[in-house]
């Protein structure tokens, strides 16, 4: 097992980590905040697979526009989940 | 060429800095407290992806840090205005 493989795994744990958090928070800002986690691991994770385009559409999609797309959809409901 | 004793540093302390990053955005009281963790954790990935594209010696790795540094800048920006009562 290489350094390498340990960063990773620490990265995979920190998405699960972050996963479970979004999926049991009230507050649905900071569950907008966390989701950028996951998808800067998924983007590791593809870099790391060899994968550098798709790695390239993951970071363009995902970083800039998801969290953008989620924050109009939260302006128009609450903050807070009932 | 680099030394293996500094690859070892180098990527004990993106770990580090990646294990410090997560436990403040899982434990921020406060939504800019995750803000600010997530932000760091953006600029430490681009470090890994630079990193890594030394490592695996292509360029076009490089590519996909840049985008990254790029593109990250925006849900910060997004989530910052709409904490402000914009957007």
């Amino acid at each position: 097992m290489t350094l390498l493989n340990l960063l990773e795994t620490l990265l995979v744990i920190g998405m699960l980590g972050a996963a479970l958090f979004v999926v049991r928070t009230r507050d649905l800002l900071a569950a907008v905040v966390v989701t950028a986690i996951i998808s800067l691991v998924a983007a590791i994770l593809f870099y790391v697979l060899q994968a550098p385009d798709v790695a390239i559409t993951e970071a363009a999609i995902d970083a800039g526009l998801t969290t953008a797309i989620f924050l109009v959809a939260l302006r128009k409901t609450e903050r807070y989940e009932k | 060429m680099i030394p293996g004793w500094l690859w070892i540093l180098a990527y004990t302390l993106i770990g580090l800095g990646v294990l410090l990053g997560l436990l403040r955005a899982f434990l921020g009281p406060k939504t800019p407290d995750r803000l600010v963790a997530v932000d760091a954790l953006v600029t430490i990935t681009m470090g890994l992806m630079v990193l890594l594209g030394l490592w695996y010696r292509r360029g076009i790795y490089l590519d996909i840090a840049l985008i990254y540094g790029a593109l990250g800048f925006i849900a910060t920006l997004a989530i910052a205005r709409y904490l402000e009562g914009g957007l």
